[in-house]
C-alpha cells in the first residue's frame, strides 16, 4: 500500500513539474520578458537593469524555483490581453466551467443509469437496440457538431432557448457567480450542458447495460429470484446496486474529460469560462495566461487521478492485493 | 524462414482467405468499406473531381456569396451543394476539405503506430529499467484527454512559433500533437503480445541459433503482432480525424485558407443564425460519414481477426 502511495504520488510530482517546466519555458523564452514590462522608449542600460532587476542573468536553476516560488504565492503574472492578473481571470472564469461540467455530469449520469439497465432488463426489445446503435453513431458524432445541431434545432429553428452565453448570473460571496438562480441562466445552461453531457452519457449507459448483464448472470441473482422475492427488488436491490462500483469509478474518472471538452462545448455556446479562456488565449498568444492554464490542468489532472487510484484501492480489495505492479487502469 | 503470419494460411492467395470471405458476409463491413473507399477515392482525386480548385482565389465568387444547395450564381455557375462566405463552391471545399482530414488522419496514424510499436517491441522484449521507464510515461499520457493533449501541444507550439511559419508547418505541428497521445495504444498492445511471443519456441529457437534481438524482433516476433495493430490503427484513424475537425473548428488547427472539414464547419457556425445550414452541417455529415465507416470497419476488424488471434 504504501508503495503504491508513493509510486503513484512520485509520478504526479513529475508530472506537474514537467507543466511546471514547459511553462516556465514559456514564460522565459517566448518573446523577452524585458520588454514585455518596459516601455517602447527605455533605453538600453534601462533595459539591462531591468534584466537585473528580474534575475535574468541568474543560473537557470535558481529562476526556475523562483518562478516556482512566486506562482505558488499565487503571482500567475499579468496577462497579455486583459493586462490583469492572471489569477483574478480563472478564478472569474472558474464557476461557469464548473457548473456546466457538473451538470453535464448530472445530466449524463440521470439519463445513462435509468438507459442502461433498462436496455439490459430488455435486451431484446427494439428500443434498445436502437438506443444502442444509437449510442455507436454518438461516438462517431464530434462533440462541436452536436452543439452545432442542438443550436439549429432548439435557438434557430424553433427559438425555445439561448444560443450563446450564461444568461443572467447572481454573485454569491466576493468570488462565485452562478447563473442557476435565474430564469435565463437555467435556459442558457441547457444545451451546453446536454451537447457536454451526451457523450457521457452513451459512455455511462453501456458501461451499466455490460455490468448489469454480467451481474444478472451471476448466482446470487438466481438464488434470489428463486427465494421469490420480487422482480423490483432483485434488479434494483441486488443487481444495480452490485453495478455501481465500476460506474462510479468510470464517473469520477471522466470528470477529468468533461474538463476537457468543456473547451469544445464553451468555444460552441460562447461559454465564459476557463475553457474559452484558454482557447482565446491560444489565439491572442497570450502566454502568461497560457502558462498558467497548463499548470493548473496538470495539477487538476493529477487530483483527479491520484483521488481516483486511491479510491479505486478502498473500494474493491483484489486492486489493493494487485497493487504493486504498474497501473490499475485499462483503455483510455 | 519467416515466422507463420496471423492473417492467412500459407499457400492461399489472399482473396481466398477466410477474412475475405467473413467481409463478404457482413453487410455492415461492406457498406463502411464502400463508404470508406468512396470518400478515400473523392479525397485522393480531388483535383480531377470537385467542380472548382479550392486553393485557387479565383474560384471564390463574392456575389454568389452563401448560396443554397442547388443554386445557380450570377454568372451562371451550378453549385450543387451551395456556397460558403466567400462564394466559394460547397462541394469543391468539402472534397478538398476530405483530403486534409485524411491527410492528417493517416499521418497521425503512421507516426503513432511506428513510435508505439517501436516502443512497445522494444519494452516487450527487453524489459527490466527501459520496459518500466516507457510504461510510466505510458501510463501518464493515458490520464489525459487526447484531445487535451493535442491542444496543448498545438496551442504551445502555435505561441513559440510566429504565424507565416506556423501556417507552413500547420500539418505537420497538427500530425505530432495528436499523434502524441495516440502511440500509447500501440506501445502497450505490442508490449502485451511480446511478452507472450517471447517464451515460444520459434523465439527461444532463434536465440539458440544466435539470431541478433533486432532481427528476431523485426522479423519473427513484429509479424506476428500486426494484426491487433491493424485494428488498433483503424479506429485510431477514425479519432484522429475527428480530432482534426475539432481542433480546426476551435481555429487552432489548420490555418483558414486550407479548407478542412472542420475549418468550414466553424465557418458555417457564424451564419446558422441567418438560416445558412448547409455551410455547417454538410461539412459535418461528410465528417460523421467518414468518422462511422472507418469506425465501424475497424469494429469489424476486431470482431473478425480476434479468435485467430487468440487463437495463435
Amino acid at each position: 500500500m504504501a508503495t503504491f502511495i508513493f509510486n503513484r504520488l512520485a509520478q504526479t510530482i513529475v508530472v506537474v513539474l514537467a507543466a511546471a517546466m514547459v511553462s516556465f519555458a514559456l514564460f522565459r523564452y517566448v518573446g523577452d520578458p524585458v520588454n514585455n514590462m518596459v516601455g517602447q522608449s527605455a533605453t538600453l542600460a534601462e533595459r539591462e537593469a531591468m534584466r537585473q532587476a528580474l534575475g535574468l542573468g541568474d543560473p537557470i536553476v535558481f529562476q526556475f524555483l523562483r518562478f516556482i516560488r512566486t506562482a505558488l504565492s499565487g503571482d500567475l503574472g499579468i496577462s497579455y490581453r486583459f493586462g490583469v492578473p492572471v489569477k483574478g481571470l480563472l478564478l472569474e472564469r472558474l464557476p461557469a466551467t464548473l457548473e456546466l461540467s457538473v451538470l453535464a455530469m448530472v445530466v449524463a449520469s440521470s439519463l445513462g443509469i435509468p438507459l442502461g439497465v433498462w436496455t439490459a432488463l430488455h435486451r431484446r426489445s427494439i428500443a434498445s437496440q436502437l438506443l444502442l446503435i444509437a449510442s455507436l453513431v454518438g461516438v462517431a458524432l464530434p462533440t462541436f457538431l452536436i452543439g452545432i445541431v442542438l443550436i439549429l434545432i432548439f435557438s434557430v429553428w424553433l427559438g425555445w432557448l439561448p444560443s450563446f452565453g450564461r444568461g443572467a448570473t447572481i454573485a454569491i460571496g466576493s468570488t462565485w457567480t452562478t447563473g442557476l438562480l435565474t430564469l435565463s441562466g437555467l435556459k442558457s445552461l441547457v444545451l451546453p450542458s446536454l451537447t457536454l453531457g451526451l457523450f457521457q452519457m452513451t459512455l455511462i449507459l453501456r458501461l451499466v447495460r455490460a455490468e448489469m448483464l454480467e451481474v444478472l448472470r451471476t448466482d446470487f441473482i438466481k438464488f434470489a429470484r428463486a427465494r421469490g422475492l420480487a422482480d423490483h427488488t432483485v434488479n434494483f436491490d441486488h443487481a444495480l446496486r452490485n453495478t455501481l462500483v465500476p460506474v462510479i469509478t468510470i464517473i469520477g474518472l471522466q470528470f477529468g474529460n468533461i474538463f476537457a471538452f468543456s473547451i469544445i462545448v464553451e468555444t460552441v455556446f460562447q461559454w465564459p469560462g476557463l475553457g474559452l479562456l484558454v482557447i482565446q488565449s491560444i489565439h491572442f498568444a497570450d502566454v502568461p495566461l497560457l502558462a498558467s492554464y497548463l499548470v493548473l490542468i496538470a495539477l487538476l489532472f493529477a487530483l483527479i487521478n491520484l483521488t481516483v487510484d486511491l479510491l479505486y484501492s478502498v473500494i474493491d480489495p483484489r486492486v489493493r492485493a494487485g497493487m504493486a505492479s504498474a497501473s490499475t487502469r485499462g483503455g483510455p | 524462414m519467416t515466422a507463420p503470419s496471423a492473417m492467412r494460411e500459407p499457400d492461399t492467395p489472399w482473396w481466398q482467405s477466410s477474412l475475405v470471405y467473413e467481409f463478404s458476409r457482413s453487410p455492415v463491413a461492406v457498406l463502411a468499406a464502400a463508404v470508406a473507399v468512396l470518400l478515400t477515392v473523392l479525397a485522393l482525386g480531388a483535383d480531377l473531381i470537385a467542380p472548382y480548385d479550392s486553393y485557387n482565389p479565383a474560384s471564390a465568387n463574392v456575389v454568389d456569396a452563401r448560396l443554397p444547395p442547388g443554386a445557380v450564381g450570377l454568372f451562371g455557375d451550378r453549385y450543387l451543394l451551395g456556397t460558403d462566405p466567400q462564394g466559394r463552391d460547397m462541394l469543391s471545399a468539402m472534397i478538398y476539405g476530405l483530403r486534409t482530414s485524411l491527410l492528417v488522419g493517416f499521418g497521425v496514424v503512421l507516426l503513432a503506430a511506428v513510435v508505439g510499436i517501436v516502443l512497445g517491441l522494444v519494452s516487450g522484449y527487453f524489459g527490466g529499467l527501459v520496459d518500466t521507464l516507457i510504461m510510466r510515461v505510458a501510463d501518464v499520457q493515458l490520464s489525459f484527454p487526447a484531445i487535451l493533449i493535442a491542444l496543448l501541444i498545438d496551442g504551445v507550439m502555435r505561441t513559440v512559433m510566429d504565424r507565416a511559419m506556423h501556417d507552413k508547418l500547420a500539418v505537420p505541428v497538427l500530425v505530432l500533437a495528436i499523434a502524441a497521445s495516440y502511440w500509447v495504444q500501440y506501445a502497450r498492445t505490442v508490449r502485451g503480445l511480446v511478452l507472450v511471443e517471447r517464451g515460444k519456441e520459434y523465439v527461444l529457437a532463434a536465440q539458440v541459433t544466435g539470431v541478433s534481438p533486432a532481427r528476431i524482433i523485426g522479423m519473427h516476433i513484429l509479424p506476428n503482432v500486426m494484426g491487433s495493430v491493424l485494428v488498433i490503427a483503424t479506429i485510431n484513424l477514425a479519432l484522429a480525424i475527428l480530432t482534426e475537425a475539432t481542433l480546426s473548428f476551435l481555429g487552432i488547427g489548420v490555418p483558414p485558407t486550407r479548407p478542412s472539414l472542420g475549418t468550414l464547419v466553424r465557418i458555417g457556425n457564424e451564419f446558422l443564425f441567418s438560416g445558412d445550414w448547409w455551410i455547417s452541417i454538410l461539412p459535418g455529415i461528410m465528417l460523421v460519414a467518414l468518422s462511422l465507416s472507418v469506425n465501424l470497419l475497424g469494429d469489424w476488424l476486431r470482431d473478425a481477426l480476434n479468435p485467430r488471434l487468440a487463437g495463435t
